[in-house]
C-alpha cells in the first residue's frame, strides 16, 4: 500500500518540484524508516555514470551527501541546511565554498577545494563530507543534473521533502488535517 | 559616509564586503601593502607543495574591488592615524579621509635574531612573495631546515617534503603543534610525518646560521651541525600593532570590545591584529586564524553602517592534514591540571578524540583521524550547552548531530538560528 502511494506522489514530484530561492532538502523524522535508499540513490546521482550498479564498480567510489542516523528511537537523515549565514563558507580559505546569489544554495567548487577540512571544522550539522581518494570536501549540491532530487525521489516513506520550509509546514499540516 | 579599511586580507575583504552590500552609495576605500589583491595566504603553503597554481591563490575574483566599487590603494602602506582630524596617511604622501575605520592590518611571520639570520635562503612564509622566491630557489635546494614545529613550521615542512627535499624541522619543546593540541595528538601526528621523509628534532634550537653569502648549515644549540641551503622560520605570528599607537590600547593586540571597536569610536579592529573575547577561554585572545578573521571583519563592518551588532566571540580551531591523516582542535586542548577541567579521552585503531569539560560544558576538543564531529562540536562550546544528557555519547564512533537533536529541542536559546530550528520542526 505505502509503496505504491509513494510511486505515484513519486511521479508527481518529478513535476512539479522547482529548484529556486529557499530550497532544501527536509526530514520529517516520524516517518523516516533509516532504509538508507537516500543514501543508495545520491551516492549513485553523483557517480560519473549515474548508475547503481555501474557505480558500485566506479574507481573512487561516489560519496553520498547525506547520512541516517538514530536519534531516541527514530532516524533522521543528516544534510546540509544551505545555512543563510553559512559558518562552511566563512571558513572556507580556498573560496572554494559560497552561497549562490539567486538561489541561496551553499556550493561547493571542487576545483578550488584544497582539502583542508576547515569547512568540515565549521559545519554545526557535521554534514560535509570528506571524500579522502581525491581529498575534497563534499556536501548536498541539490542535484545540478536533474530536475528533482534524488534522495526525495527515492524516499519510500515520504520522509525526505524539497521545498520551502513554508511548503514543508503546510505539508505536515496538510497531513495532520487528513488524519 | 567615507569608510577606509586598513588591510585586504581575510578580514578586510569581508568587511569590504559587508560594508558595500550595506550601503550602496558610501565611499569605500582599502589599503593593503601588498600589490596582489584578494589572495588568500592559508594557500601559500599549498602553492609551496606545488598542490595549485597560482591560478587558484584568490579566494575572491580578481574583480572583486571592481565589482564593488571599492577604491583600492594596492602596494601602498598606511603610516600614521590622526584621530583628531579623522585622517589616515600613506606613505605615498596622499591622505585619506575617513568617518569610519578598519584596522585589519594582519599579522607578521615571527623572527627570530640570531647570527646569520639575513642570509640568503632564510624565510618566513607570510606572503606572495616569500612564496615565489621559496619557489624560485626550489631546485638548488636538497635540504631544509624548519625552525619551530607550530602550525605554520610544520605546513611548510609538509610542502616542501612534497617537493622531494629533505626537511628537517627543529622543535625546542618536547612536542610539536604544542599551541594546538596535546601530547597524545602531537604523537601520532608525528609518527606520519616522520614515516613520511619528515626529520624531527625535538630538544634543539638553531643557535647560528653558517655560510657565505647564502645558507649552508646551522649550528644547533647542542652543538652539532645540519647542513641544509634553505630555513624557514616558522615560529609564528605577531599582530601588526604599529598603527594604534594613535592612542588604542594595545596587549597582545589592538584590543577591542564586543563591537569589535578600539578605544576611538571612529576606530575599528579585525582579524590577526585585534585582540577580541574568547569564548572557549572567557579572556581577550587574538586568535590569528581564517575564520574568525572572516567573521570579525564581517561582524566589524555591521557595527561600522551603525547595524549594533555585538561579536560572540573567538574560538581558537585549527585543522591540519598531513599525509592523510586530519586533525581538528578547538578551544582548550591542554587544561591545566589545577582548574578541576574533566576530560574525557579515548584511543582507537589510529584516532583519537578528547573532550575537555567543565561543569559539563564542552570547551575544548581534540580530533586525530576521525575529524567529521568537530563541526558539531563547535556551537556547544560557543553557546556553552550544558551537555550532561548526551555525555555518554560524545567518544562514540556514531556520536553525530542526530545526537545533538535533544538538546536543539531543549535549549532552543542556544540555536536560535532558523537552521537549526528547521531540523526540529519533526522530532
Amino acid at each position: 500500500m505505502i509503496k505504491k502511494k509513494s510511486r505515484s506522489n513519486k511521479a508527481q514530484a518529478k513535476k512539479e518540484i522547482k529548484k529556486g530561492p529557499n530550497i532544501k532538502i527536509y526530514c520529517d523524522i516520524s516517518k523516516c524508516l533509516a532504509c538508507r535508499s537516500c543514501e543508495l540513490a545520491c551516492a549513485t546521482e553523483h557517480s560519473v555514470n549515474k548508475d547503481l550498479i555501474k557505480a558500485i564498480y566506479e574507481q573512487p567510489l561516489s560519496k553520498k551527501r547525506l547520512k541516517i542516523s538514530a536519534v531516541n528511537n527514530k532516524a533522521v537523515s543528516i544534510h546540509c541546511q544551505h545555512c543563510q549565514d553559512a559558518p562552511c563558507v566563512l571558513a572556507c580559505m580556498s573560496g572554494a565554498l559560497a552561497k549562490d546569489k539567486i538561489s541561496g544554495a551553499t556550493l561547493h567548487n571542487k576545483d578550488k577545494c584544497v582539502g583542508c577540512w576547515m569547512c568540515v571544522m565549521a559545519c554545526p550539522f557535521g554534514a560535509i563530507v570528506r571524500d579522502i581518494e581525491q581529498h575534497i570536501a563534499v556536501k548536498c549540491d541539490l542535484c545540478p543534473d536533474r530536475k528533482d532530487f534524488a534522495c526525495v525521489a527515492a524516499c519510500p516513506a515520504e520522509a525526505l521533502f524539497a521545498g520551502t520550509k513554508e511548503e514543508f509546514e503546510k505539508r505536515l499540516k496538510d497531513k495532520k488535517d487528513k488524519k | 559616509m567615507n569608510y577606509v579599511i586598513i588591510g585586504g586580507s581575510a578580514a578586510g575583504v569581508s568587511a569590504a564586503e559587508v560594508l558595500r552590500k550595506g550601503d550602496k552609495k558610501a565611499n569605500i576605500t582599502l589599503v593593503s601593502d601588498e600589490q596582489e589583491a584578494v589572495y588568500s595566504r592559508c594557500l601559500l603553503t599549498y602553492l609551496i607543495a606545488g598542490s595549485i597554481d597560482q591560478s587558484k591563490l584568490n579566494f575572491k575574483d580578481k574583480s572583486f574591488y571592481k565589482d564593488n566599487n571599492i577604491k583600492a590603494y594596492l602596494g601602498e602602506r598606511a603610516v600614521a592615524i590622526d584621530v583628531k582630524k579623522k585622517k589616515l596617511s600613506l606613505d605615498s604622501a596622499a591622505g585619506i579621509s575617513y568617518d569610519k575605520l578598519l584596522l585589519a592590518t594582519g599579522a607578521s611571520a615571527k623572527v627570530i635574531d640570531i647570527p646569520g639570520i639575513k642570509k640568503k635562503g632564510v624565510f618566513t612564509v607570510r606572503k606572495i612573495d616569500d612564496a615565489r622566491s621559496i619557489l624560485a630557489m626550489l631546485a638548488s635546494v636538497k635540504d631544509v631546515a624548519v625552525l619551530g614545529g607550530g602550525l605554520i613550521g610544520l605546513r611548510d615542512a609538509y610542502a616542501l617534503r612534497q617537493r622531494g627535499k629533505q626537511v628537517t624541522v627543529l622543535v625546542k619543546s618536547p612536542q610539536i603543534l604544542s599551541q594546538m593540541v596535546d601530547v597524545e595528538a602531537a604523537a601520532m601526528i608525528a609518527t606520519v610525518l616522520k614515516k613520511n621523509g619528515i626529520k624531527i628534532e625535538n630538544g634543539v634550537a638553531a643557535k647560528e646560521i653558517l655560510g657565505k653569502k647564502s645558507v649552508e648549515a646551522i649550528l644547533l644549540d647542542n652543538g652539532e651541525k645540519l647542513d641544509c641551503q634553505m630555513v624557514i622560520i616558522g615560529k609564528g605570528v605577531k599582530a601588526n600593532t604599529e598603527l594604534a599607537s594613535c592612542g588604542l590600547k594595545v596587549k597582545d593586540g589592538i584590543v577591542v570590545d564586543k563591537y569589535l571597536r578600539t578605544d576611538d569610536k571612529n576606530i575599528f579592529a579585525a582579524g590577526d591584529c585585534a585582540q577580541a573575547y574568547d569564548v572557549a577561554r572567557d579572556e581577550l585572545r587574538v586568535n590569528a586564524l581564517w575564520p574568525c578573521a572572516v567573521e570579525q571583519g564581517q561582524i566589524a563592518a555591521l557595527n561600522m553602517l551603525g547595524k549594533h551588532t555585538a561579536y560572540q566571540g573567538s574560538l581558537s580551531m585549527n585543522s591540519v592534514d598531513f599525509f592523510g591523516l586530519g586533525c581538528i582542535s578547538l578551544g582548550i586542548t591542554k587544561p591545566k591540571p589545577e582548574q578541576d577541567y574533566e576530560v574525557l579521552a579515548k584511543t582507537k585503531a589510529g584516532t583519537y578524540k578528547k573532550f575537555v569539560l567543565k561543569q559539563n560544558r564542552i570547551v575544548g576538543l581534540v580530533l586525530v583521524g576521525d575529524i567529521n564531529a568537530a563541526g558539531i562540536v563547535g556551537p556547544l562550546i560557543r553557546n556553552k550547552v550544558d551537555i550532561s544528557s548526551i555525555k555518554h555519547l560524545l567518544l562514540e564512533d556514531s556520536f553525530n548531530y542526530a545526537k545533538v537533536l535533544p538538546l536543539v529541542a531543549r535549549f532552543q536559546e542556544c540555536f536560535k538560528q532558523a537552521e537549526y530550528q528547521d531540523t526540529i520542526i519533526t522530532y
